[in-house]
């Protein structure tokens, strides 16, 4: 009985104590952890969202909260010598393995896509991952929201041979960017007037 | 002087991927470059210290029966430690090793040292064990990366050394041209061993047979 008492007592103690420091130590870098994530995943895609942007939109970004899901998210301003072309918003849809992070450029002009670039996906090398690729990504530059859908959804993508899961995960990742835009574009337009 | 024994036997006599064969499956997989081994290697000497220190402290309050649970608890803490450090300020680096890195959990080094070694001695000689394991695991891997990396693509640490008519082998840094590496490398060991062996006028080992005595690296010490 002593025995089995000992045994509870020394691995409830030792779990408590990794869990403890392990959800301190997350909170600490977690700030840290959210600008590598703007520095090497994010930075990167909006270059191919709008490759001749001239400002830094990841230091320019403003928060805002999503009113359909109540989560932060945060809106990537592009300027071109100082004026303001578009406003960048992640969205994500499910791929075939994961979700697919996709960043969608808005013109705020017309609310037509400026473009779009691929954050996060783990789609199969060499097939899913030609999302990733300009020839597909070139099909969304000045589409509106509701023209980007499969051709078989009634819009104008082309699905890629083989990766047509992966392919509808993006358009569905741009049609939830696009519900976050059109959600947010009075206060996106406050914000950044 | 029992400190620098502990600490130098991991460092060749008990080198852990080319003489113990333990921790092998991160030593194939990312070493495709030198960097990525040494980044592993640091990972690794930092999980595998800390865990060593922290078994061999607590080493008389753990109960024999539950020590494996409580051994991976600590490596696990470590590790997802590691993770997010990694995360927070090398994150190129956590995006080569991806699913590598909480695979150190896993790894059989960290767990066997805790278990044949940290669970049984004094803090010191247990930190000097796995500072030497750990230091030796990360030296190999530097190793295999630096000739895969050469071999492959020419280049070591991201610096150009064959350069001209050299023709990049690209087989090396695929994953079938880490067997062929390190099937090299244990060759070009135990090739050593018997060199060394013949010079000490000793018996030369004998050629392989089953058994855990047809591995040269114990042929040394009875």
């Amino acid at each position: 009985m002593r025995e089995i008492l000992k045994m509870i007592v020394v691995l409830t103690c030792i779990s408590g104590i990794s869990g403890f420091a392990l959800s301190s130590l997350k909170q600490m870098t977690a700030p840290t952890i959210e600008l590598q994530l703007l520095t090497f995943v994010q930075g990167p895609s909006l270059k191919q969202v709008l490759p001749d942007y001239t400002n830094d939109p990841v230091q320019e970004r403003k928060k805002f909260t999503n009113p359909l899901t109540d989560k932060p998210v945060n809106v990537f301003p592009l300027k071109v010598d100082g004026e303001l072309k578009a406003v960048a918003i992640e969205g994500f849809g499910g791929g075939y393995g994961d979700n697919i992070g996709v960043m969608v450029g808005f013109d705020l002009e017309d609310n037509k896509l400026v473009g779009i670039g691929i954050t996060t996906m783990k789609e199969t090398p060499g097939l899913g991952t030609r999302i990733a690729e300009p020839d597909f990504r070139a099909q969304f530059n000045g589409i509106s929201e509701s023209e980007a859908k499969l051709k078989s959804q009634g819009g104008v993508i082309d699905a890629l041979s083989g990766a047509t899961i992966s392919s509808g995960g993006t358009v569905a990742a741009v049609q939830d960017a696009g519900k976050i835009y059109s959600a947010l574009k009075a206060d996106i337009l406050e914000a950044f007037k | 002087m029992a400190m620098w024994k502990e600490f130098s036997k991991g460092l060749w006599a008990e080198l852990p991927p080319f003489r113990l064969l333990l921790g092998l499956c991160p030593t194939l997989a990312v070493t495709t470059t030198a960097e990525n081994g040494f980044g592993m290697g640091m990972a690794v000497v930092f999980v595998i210290t800390l865990s060593s220190f922290i078994v061999s402290l607590i080493r008389k309050i753990i109960p024999k029966k539950v020590r494996i649970a409580c051994y991976i608890t600590v490596a696990a803490s470590l590790v997802v430690s590691v993770e997010l450090l990694m995360q927070a300020y090398a994150y190129p680096l956590y995006q080569q090793l991806g699913i590598f890195v909480p695979l150190i959990v896993v790894n059989c080094l960290i767990l066997g040292r805790a278990e044949a070694f940290a669970g049984k001695n004094p803090v010191h000689l247990a930190v000097a064990d796995g500072l030497g394991m750990g230091i030796g695991f990360t030296l190999s891997l530097t190793f295999l990366g630096a000739v895969r990396e050469l071999f492959g693509t020419g280049y070591v640490f991201g610096v150009e050394i064959l350069s001209g008519s050299f023709e990049p082998v690209e087989f090396m840094i695929a994953a079938p041209g880490a067997f062929v590496a390190l099937g090299l490398i244990l060759a070009g060991m135990n090739y050593l061993s018997i060199v060394k062996a013949k010079r000490r006028g000793e018996p030369a080992p004998e050629n392989p047979s089953t058994g855990c005595h047809a591995c040269r690296a114990c042929a040394g010490h009875k």
